[in-house]
């Protein structure tokens, strides 16, 4: 028996259309060739929530037995390539349906492959990604996150892109034609093709031994079963709240243990303690209730909770005071006052230097519509008309 | 009136906020807190952050079926602190009532110690504006039961993937109403204008007002007067929602404030029958401000981003309506025919 199983990790809303168009181009790839196969969102990723990660899963199978078989399951166990289409998320991914932080690569087989769209290095990228027992191969397309809402989707090629690296993955899965041609069929012009077939030609897996990566144990907990569940599914309010880190003075509040935003967010703020005016407003205006209150009155931003929306960044009236950051460039969930506190020099330092490599920069409101012309692998993107390749060297 | 009818043993003093950076001395402590499972941006989470916030610790809170339910307390864990319950999609006024009802009855009788706890039943504008208008309207109706009904608009059906409701604004894009190339406006109705119904019909209700969470010491206020007053209050909110909205949520706050700066949804508050514009959009009614282009607020959002001129034009005529037109600006949509008639 072979069935060829993979999955599409990704955020939720963000790149809902994203997901879903690449798992449904490669089984419909593997249908030319009489190959059945079927495509379909994780139940309980829905309703998907902006920016919080969800999964979509493919089978391709040899024939329709093989498929039931392995369809019957609620999702595959293992599978034989991981796509996950934002490099953030190789810090791990807690979705609706996973309780507690699973690892990026947690279901892909031994020597399978992950691949991952970033504009990291591989040795940079497996820093994040939680080590295991066995060995995968990591396989990276350079190029930025391909990120769009509800209603717009951004044509950028990054679709294409991430078929044209599975089939590598998995060469048994379809030929080269077949993908192509389901490609022009539901993808699109000439040039995603094109962007296709350059990634096939240079994609270049690499090899990660077992133990190698992020030696952080992931947070898990067990949940109840439904024996166990009290009478009427009454379960406890948040309790625990006081000073700031448990100490005297300040506030902290209870936070609900079971759902940190360690992996919602691709961002974090950074704060400059020596501008704050203690003006109130990033407390007030957060919606995750983030900001812990310290004993000299300044509002610390814990990230244990922080989902990255930018809101506080959005909200201080003093200038550069807050400053989103890609998440990429943090392994520390640290509080960043009590750095601060400690040496503000060194403090000063490390936000200068996560700022100068990490700010968040040409937002446009409209999401999918920022930063639409950047490009991953296809300049103007929007038209398909004009569309060019971008080739890879322009991207280093 | 007969003994029981008058048993009321009044509501707790809530002192108000005044100015936003009263609220971390005032109301620092949460009672909605973080773990929760919204969108990045999410305003209706931090309408329900700062909701719990004016409430404070005796407050007992229902909440209709949507996304305040569903995101906030998935299988067996909640960011709430005080006590709260779900409850069916259509059922927000019926809860409250019975909630308080039953408060009301167990003191009185003597089974619970006397004691004014707050009662506060939510619902999105799918449970507030469409499904659960008749039991509002019945809650709205009894004056011996303290209570507060906060409506959060995010503008649709949302957690189900955004489909319109009587509160979706005009043209915009829903999973109902994609724009199509021969049909380009697939939603043609002009916004529900709730609060002032359930004002104008309810003359026993009073308290209702208008708020938004981009000036949260107004809301703080007003969900605090709305808990204070004897009998049932409704308090409509006013959500950017960047998943069905579609913006980066870096521009939640922003939004919120065009949608008072354009005067398309304007503060106010009706207590025991007047009414008080407050904020900017007092500032707007007696002139002494004036409104940005709706269309200021329309561009940053992907919901509206197929729009011509001519659909800009329209959307500011009819908003140009509600303030130059109506009885009572942006609040009361009648003409008086007759009024040299005494
Ligand atoms: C009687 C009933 N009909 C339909 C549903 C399915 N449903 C669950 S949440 C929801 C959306 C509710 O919209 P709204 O009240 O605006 O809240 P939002 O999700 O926008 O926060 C719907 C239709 C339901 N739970 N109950
Ligand atoms: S980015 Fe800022 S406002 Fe948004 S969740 Fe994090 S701390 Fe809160
Ligand atoms: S908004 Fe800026 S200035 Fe105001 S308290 Fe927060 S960090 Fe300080
Ligand atoms: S869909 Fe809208 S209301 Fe629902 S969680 Fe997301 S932002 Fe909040
Ligand atoms: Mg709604």
């Amino acid at each position: 028996m072979s069935v060829i199983s993979f999955e599409v990790i990704y955020r939720g809303i963000f790149q809902k259309s994203l997901a879903v168009k690449i798992s449904r181009t490669l089984i419909l790839a593997a249908v030319k060739e009489g190959k059945p196969g079927i495509s379909f969102g994780r139940y309980s990723d829905s309703p998907e929530r902006n920016g919080i990660p969800a999964k979509q899963f493919g089978y391709i199978a040899d024939n329709e037995e093989e498929l039931e078989t392995v369809a019957a399951q609620y999702e595959p166990k293992q599978v034989d390539i991981s796509i996950c289409v934002d490099d953030t998320l190789c810090k791990g991914v807690e979705s609706w349906a996973w309780y507690g932080l699973q690892p990026i690569n947690a279901v892909t087989k031994p020597g399978g492959t992950l691949i991952v769209t970033s504009n990291q290095k591989e040795d940079e990228l497996v820093q994040h990604i939680h080590r295991r027992d066995t060995p995968y191969k990591l396989a990276i397309i350079p190029g930025e996150a391909s990120f769009a809402g509800l209603w717009v989707y951004k044509d950028d090629g990054t679709d294409a892109r991430c078929l044209a690296a599975a089939l590598k993955a998995e060469p048994t899965m379809c030929s080269i034609a077949s993908l192509e041609s389901a490609i022009r069929e539901n993808i699109g012009s000439e040039t995603h093709i094109e962007a296709a077939r350059e990634v096939y030609e240079d994609l270049r897996p690499v090899e990660i031994e077992p133990g190698q990566g992020n030696d952080e144990v992931p947070f898990t907990f067990e949940l109840l079963k439904w024996h166990e569940m009290r009478q009427g599914v009454v379960i406890d309010g948040v309790g625990g709240h006081e000073g700031f880190r448990g100490g005297e003075g300040g506030y902290e509040p209870g936070r609900n243990p079971y759902f940190k935003k360690w992996s919602t967010r691709t961002m974090r703020p950074v704060v400059s303690f020596d501008k704050c005016t203690k003006c109130t407003l990033c407390w007030v205006a957060c919606p995750d209730t983030c900001f812990d209150v310290t004993p000299d009155g300044f509002f610390d931003a814990n990230m244990e909770a922080c989902c990255g929306c930018g809101v506080c960044e959005a909200i201080c009236p003093v200038k550069d005071c807050i400053t989103m950051v890609n998440e990429v460039v943090f392994e520390e969930r640290d509080s960043q006052w009590q750095m601060w506190q400690e040496n503000k020099e060194d403090y000063d330092k490390y936000m200068d230097e996560k700022i100068s490599v990490g700010k968040i920069e040409g937002r446009h409101p409209i999401t999918g519509l920022g930063q639409a012309f950047s490009g991953i692998g296809i300049e103007m993107g929007h038209n398909p008309e004009t569309a060019q390749v971008k080739s890879l060297q322009d991207l280093k | 009136m007969a003994e029981t009818s008058e048993y009321n043993i009044g509501t707790q003093e809530l002192p108000l906020m005044g100015k936003v950076n009263a609220i971390p001395e005032k109301a620092v402590e949460e009672y909605f807190t973080s773990g929760h499972r919204t969108c990045q941006g999410c305003e209706s989470a931090l309408i329900m952050r700062l909701m719990a916030k004016a409430a404070g610790p005796r407050s007992i809170i229902l909440g209709s079926t949507g996304c305040m339910y569903v995101a906030n307390t998935t299988y067996y864990s909640t960011p709430w602190v005080v006590p709260w319950m779900h409850t069916q999609l259509g059922s927000s006024g019926s809860a409250a009532t019975g909630t308080a009802a039953a408060l009301r009855a167990l003191m009185r009788k003597g089974k619970m110690k006397e004691e004014p706890i707050n009662v506060i039943a939510f619902c999105g504008d799918g449970g507030g504006i469409d499904m659960g208008v008749s039991s509002i309207s019945a809650a709205l109706m009894h004056a011996k039961y303290n209570l507060a009904i906060i409506c959060y608009d995010n503008e649709s059906y949302a957690n189900t993937d955004i489909q319109i409701s009587g509160a979706s604004p005009w043209g915009a894009n829903t999973t109902f109403t994609p724009p199509g190339k021969k049909f380009r406006i697939m939603h043609d109705c002009w916004k529900k204008n709730i609060a002032a119904m359930y004002a104008v019909g309810h003359t026993r209700c009073n308290y209702v007002a208008t708020a938004d969470a981009s000036y949260p010491a107004d809301l703080i206020d007003k969900v605090r007067k709305a808990l204070a007053v004897k009998g049932p209050a409704f308090v409509h909110t006013l959500d950017p929602c960047p998943k069905g909205w579609d913006y980066d949520p870096f521009y939640s706050h922003k939004l919120g404030e065009l949608a008072v700066e354009t005067g398309l949804f304007p503060l106010w508050e009706m207590t025991d029958g007047a009414l008080t514009y407050t904020g900017i959009s007092a500032r707007q009614v007696y002139g002494k401000r004036g409104r940005k282009p709706v269309r200021e607020y329309l561009e940053t959002q992907g919901r509206f981003h197929h729009f011509e001129e001519e659909d800009y034009e329209y959307f500011q005529s009819e908003v140009d309506k509600m303030w130059d037109d109506w009885m009572v600006p942006g609040v009361i949509p009648f003409k008086v025919n007759n009024p040299s008639k005494k």
